[in-house]
C-alpha cells in the first residue's frame, strides 16, 4: 500500500519509493527512506496534503507524492 | 551543463596555522537556530549582501576571539546538498569555490537524524567541518541526552554543545573552529561507510578521476566521484568541464550506476541516501540516549491540533494574516503620516533657504517630495517585514503553506504562494520579497508576477476616493468587492500562466514542518531589518530616478507665454486686499476673513497657473496623445497623467489628479473624503460616469505596478525580462478590462 492510503493516527515503515527524479531526491533528503518508521498524524480539508511524524521530524507531503511511497501499515496505536 | 566551469581555486595548502583571518561559513538546516548563532557571534558587526547572480542574501560578519579576527558567512539554510534548490547551490557553490577555512555545521539537537544528514555531506564535500549541537538546553528538557565526545569521535568532526539564544557553547565552538583552521584538529580524517558494494564502485570512479592531477588538486574527488555515481547533473558538468579524460570517467561512473542499480534494484542516489541515514542511526544508538516519552504530548502537536485542524486551520490562517494586516495599518499609518510631514518640513526649510527656481524645484518637488512620497509607504513595509519575519521565526509559513495548498493547487499554484499574495494586499514589495520561500524557481516567478494585482496600500486611498465620489452610497461595498477582484485577477492569470508560459509537472511539496518556538525579539528585529535594508538598496536607486523623471514630466517644458498673466492677477488680488484692510477700523473676525478670502484666491489662481503648467508639460502632452487609444476606456489627458504618474507609486495618483485639476498637492482628509475638494470636483467633471469610474479603479488595480516593485522584482527574478513582461502584460489586461467595462457601461446607460 502506498502512503496516501494509511489512515489518520496509524504507524507505517516505508518499503521502497516509486517517486522518480526530483521528488524522489526531496523525500530521501527528508528522511523518506525505506526503513524509515513514521505515523500519519493529519490530512488537510480535502484529504491532502498529508502531515507525517518521521522519526523526531514532521513534514507534509501532497498526495501526488504520498501515492509513490510504498509502505507497510500497522493499526497498533502507539 | 556543457559549459566550461569556471576558474577554480588553487589546491589547498598544506595545514600550518594560518596567517590571515579565516573565513568561517555557517551552514544548518532551516529551523536550526543558524541565524541565532551568527547574531550571537557577530552582535551587530553584520553586512548584508548578495550570492553573485542569484536572490539569495548573503549576510556576513566579523567578530575577533582571542585577538584573532574571523570572518562569519552566513550560508542559507538547507536540508541536504542535492542542488535543487536556489540555496542548495549557493551553499554547494559556496564550499567548493570559495574554499572557507572551516564550515560550522549548525545542528538542532532535538532532531539530529535528519540534521546530521546536512553534515555528513558537508564532510563529503571535504570541506573541514565543525558541528555545533544547538538548542542542547532543548534537547536535555525533551530527555534527549547526546554524549557529544562519543558522537564526534564516530562521526569523526569535532562537535560542541551551543544554545545559540543565549550565546552560550560561543567560545567553545571558536576554539575548535580554529583548532580546525589552523590544523590542529582534523575532521576529514574519516567519513561514512557507504557499503561494500558501493564503496568498490566509488573506488572505481575515484580511480578514473585520479587521473588528472590538477583536476585532482581542484575538487574533492570522494565528493566527485559520489556524486557522478548519484548522476547528479552539477558533478558531471564539472568534469565534462575540467577534466582531462572526462570521456572515460563519465564511462566509468555510467557503468557503475547502473551496476549499482541492478545489483539494489534502486538508483544510486536513493541507495546513497539511506547508507547515510542508516550510518547515522547507527552512530545516534551509540551515542544518544533518549528517555521514553512520558506519555505528555509536546507544545508543538497541541498548537498544531488547533492550528492544523481540518476544519479551522483556514479560518485561523485568515484571521493570522487579519491581525498582522490590522496591526500594520494601525501602526503604519500614523508613521507614514510623520515620514510624509517630515519631508514636508525637510522641502519647506530648503525651500525657505533656497533662491527660486529651476534648482529649488528640483530639489524641493522632485527630490525631497518625490522620494518622500513614496518613502512615506516604508513605514508599512516595515511593519509588514515585522510581522512576516515573526511568522516565519514562530515557524508558521509552513502551516500556512499546508492550509491553503488544496485551495491554490486548483489554480496551478503552490500553498507557499498564499503569503506572497497575502502580504501584497499589504504592500507588493515585501509580498515580492516573500515569494522566496517558494524553493521551485517556476512557482517562485509565477506567484511574483501576479503579486502586483493585489490591492495595495498605496491603491486603497485612490479607489476609495473614487468609491466615496461615485457610488457615494455604496462606497464600502464597492471598495470590498474590488478587494476582491484583485484576488480573483490574480488566481485567474495564475491559472492562465501556468497552462501557457509555465506549463509542467508540479513542484514536489515536500515540506518541514518545524517545532513552533517563540522567538527572541532581538532575533526577530534583526531578520526585519536583514529584510528591510534588502529593499531599500534595491528599491533605493529606482525610486529616486522615478521621482525625478516624474517631476520632470510634469515640470517641462516650462510654459513661457501664459493665457494669463498671473502676476498682474496676483498683484491685483493683493492691492484689493490690502484697500479693504486699510479702511476704517475692522473688527478682528472681519479682518480674518479677508485673510482668509486673499489665501484663497492666491491659493486657486497658483493652481491654474499648475494646470496649465501641467497641459503644456510633457506628461500632458504624453496624456493628449495617448488619449486616443484611452479615451474607449473613457479616460482624458487629465487621467493619464495622473496614471503616469502612479508608475512611481500609486498614491501620487492622488496628488497628481489634484495638480491636474487645479486644486495644488493636497490630499483628501480620509475623514471627509466624499467632501473633499477633489472629489467633488472630479464628480463635477462631466467627462465622468459611473462606467468610467468603474473602469479607471480597474485600471488602476491592474495596471503597470509601481516602480519599487519593478525593482525589487529584478532583483528577485535576477532579469529585467520578467519586470518588463510584468509591465506589459499588467498593462494590456488594464486597458482591456477597462475599455470592456466601460464600454458596457455606456451601451446599458
Amino acid at each position: 500500500m502506498t502512503l496516501d492510503q494509511i489512515a489518520v493516527g496509524n504507524d507505517f515503515v516505508i518499503s521502497s519509493l516509486f517517486a522518480q527524479g526530483e521528488i524522489r531526491r526531496r523525500l530521501v533528503d527528508m528522511g523518506f527512506v525505506s526503513g524509515a518508521r513514521g505515523r500519519l498524524l493529519r490530512k488537510a480539508l480535502l484529504g491532502g496534503p498529508i502531515e507525517v511524524s518521521l522519526g523526531t521530524w514532521r513534514v507534509a507531503v501532497r498526495l501526488t507524492e504520498a501515492r509513490g511511497i510504498e509502505v507497510v501499515g500497522s493499526d497498533a496505536r502507539a | 551543463m556543457p559549459a566550461p566551469s569556471p576558474a577554480t581555486p588553487a589546491a589547498p595548502d598544506p595545514r600550518r596555522p594560518l596567517d590571515r583571518a579565516p573565513v568561517v561559513a555557517l551552514a544548518g538546516n532551516p529551523n536550526a537556530g543558524k541565524t541565532s548563532l551568527f547574531n550571537a557571534l557577530t552582535g551587530q558587526n553584520q553586512h548584508v549582501g548578495n550570492y553573485p547572480g542569484v536572490t539569495v542574501d548573503k549576510i556576513v560578519g566579523r567578530l575577533a576571539f582571542e585577538g584573532r579576527d574571523i570572518e562569519l558567512v552566513d550560508l542559507p539554510g538547507t536540508y541536504s546538498l542535492s542542488a535543487y534548490s536556489i540555496e542548495e547551490v549557493v551553499t554547494r557553490d559556496f564550499v567548493l569555490r570559495d574554499r572557507p577555512d572551516v564550515v560550522v555545521d549548525v545542528i538542532d539537537s532535538t532532531n539530529l537524524e535528519r540534521n546530521l544528514y546536512l553534515l555528513l555531506q558537508l564532510q563529503e564535500l571535504g570541506v573541514p567541518v565543525v558541528g555545533a549541537l544547538n538548542m542542547s538546553d532543548e534537547a536535555e528538557r525533551k530527555g534527549i541526552h547526546v554524549d557529544d565526545k562519543q558522537l564526534s569521535k564516530l562521526l569523526g568532526i569535532p562537535l560542541v554543545r551551543t544554545v545559540a539564544s543565549r550565546g552560550t557553547g560561543k567560545d567553545a565552538l571558536l576554539r575548535a573552529v580554529l583548532d580546525v583552521a589552523d590544523g590542529r584538529a582534523n575532521s576529514l580524517a574519516r567519513h561514512l561507510n557507504y557499503g561494500e558494494e558501493l564503496e568498490d564502485k566509488h573506488e572505481e570512479v575515484m580511480r578514473a578521476l585520479e587521473t588528472d592531477a590538477q583536476f585532482a588538486r581542484s575538487f574533492s574527488l570522494h565528493w566527485v566521484a559520489i556524486k557522478l555515481l548519484e548522476r547528479d547533473p552539477d558533478a558531471r558538468g564539472k568534469v565534462e568541464g575540467s577534466h582531462a579524460n572526462a570521456a572515460q570517467v563519465l564511462e566509468v561512473a555510467d557503468k557503475a550506476s547502473e551496476w549499482i542499480k541492478r545489483h539494489f534494484g534502486k538508483d544510486a542516489d536513493v541507495v546513497v541516501g539511506e547508507q547515510r541515514y542508516a550510518y547515522i542511526r547507527g552512530a545516534l544508538r551509540e551515542a544518544v540516549r533518549v528517555e521514553p516519552r512520558t506519555g505528555r504530548k509536546d507544545a508543538t502537536e497541541l498548537v498544531d491540533a488547533v492550528v492544523l485542524n481540518r476544519f479551522l486551520g483556514v479560518p485561523i490562517f485568515l484571521l493570522v494574516m487579519l491581525a498582522i494586516y490590522a496591526l500594520t495599518f494601525q501602526l503604519g499609518n500614523p508613521l507614514s503620516d510623520l515620514v510624509q510631514r517630515g519631508f514636508g518640513m525637510l522641502g519647506g526649510l530648503l525651500g525657505g533657504v533656497l533662491p527660486d527656481g529651476v534648482l529649488k524645484a528640483f530639489l524641493v518637488d522632485g527630490i525631497i517630495g518625490g522620494v518622500g512620497g513614496v518613502l512615506g509607504f516604508f513605514p508599512i513595509a516595515l511593519l509588514l517585514f515585522l510581522g512576516l519575519s515573526f511568522l516565519e521565526d514562530v515557524g508558521y509559513m509552513a502551516r500556512a503553506a499546508f492550509v491553503m495548498d488544496n485551495f491554490l493547487h486548483l489554480f496551478g499554484l503552490h500553498g507557499r504562494s498564499f503569503i506572497p499574495l497575502m502580504v501584497s494586499t499589504g504592500c507588493a514589495v515585501p509580498g515580492v520579497m516573500s515569494a522566496r520561500t517558494l524553493t521551485n524557481p517556476r512557482d517562485r516567478t509565477l506567484t511574483i508576477l501576479i503579486s502586483p494585482l493585489m490591492m495595495c496600500g498605496a491603491k486603497t486611498p485612490v479607489v476609495a476616493m473614487l468609491c466615496a465620489a461615485f457610488f457615494p452610497r455604496y462606497a464600502a461595498l464597492m471598495f470590498w468587492g474590488l478587494w476582491l477582484f484583485g484576488w480573483g485577477t490574480a488566481f485567474v492569470t495564475g491559472m492562465v500562466f501556468r497552462k501557457t508560459l509555465f506549463r509542467g509537472e508540479d513542484s514536489p511539496f515536500v515540506m518541514e514542518l518545524p517545532p513552533y518556538r517563540l522567538p527572541t525579539p532581538r532575533g526577530v528585529f534583526t531578520h526585519m531589518w536583514h529584510k528591510a535594508a534588502s529593499y531599500v538598496r534595491k528599491a533605493g536607486t529606482f525610486i529616486l530616478a522615478a521621482s525625478i523623471v516624474i517631476w520632470a514630466a510634469l515640470s517641462f517644458p516650462r510654459v513661457t507665454a501664459y493665457s494669463t498673466d498671473y502676476d498682474a492677477e496676483a498683484r491685483a488680488i493683493e492691492a484689493v486686499t490690502s484697500a479693504r484692510l486699510a479702511g476704517a477700523e475692522l473688527p478682528q473676525d472681519r479682518r480674518a476673513a479677508i485673510e482668509r478670502e486673499r489665501a484663497r484666491s492666491l491659493a486657486d489662481l497658483e493652481n491654474r497657473k499648475r494646470t496649465e503648467d501641467a497641459a503644456a508639460s510633457f506628461a500632458g502632452r504624453a496624456g493628449r496623445f495617448v488619449e486616443p487609444v484611452m479615451r474607449h476606456a473613457g479616460f482624458d489627458w487629465k487621467v493619464n497623467v495622473a496614471l503616469f504618474s502612479g508608475v512611481a507609486a500609486k498614491e501620487v495618483i492622488i496628488s497628481t489628479l489634484g495638480i491636474v485639476y487645479g486644486l495644488g498637492g493636497e490630499e483628501p482628509d480620509e475623514a471627509d473624503i466624499a467632501e473633499a475638494p477633489l472629489t467633488s470636483r472630479i464628480r463635477a467633471d462631466r467627462a465622468y460616469s459611473p462606467a468610467s469610474a468603474l473602469a479607471l479603479m480597474v485600471f488602476v488595480m491592474i495596471y503597470i505596478p509601481c516602480i519599487a516593485t519593478l525593482a525589487v522584482a529584478r532583483k528577485e527574478l535576477g532579469s529585467m525580462k520578467w519586470p518588463a513582461f510584468m509591465a506589459g502584460y499588467t498593462l494590456v489586461l488594464a486597458w482591456v478590462l477597462a475599455v470592456a467595462i466601460f464600454q458596457i457601461g455606456r451601451l446599458l446607460s
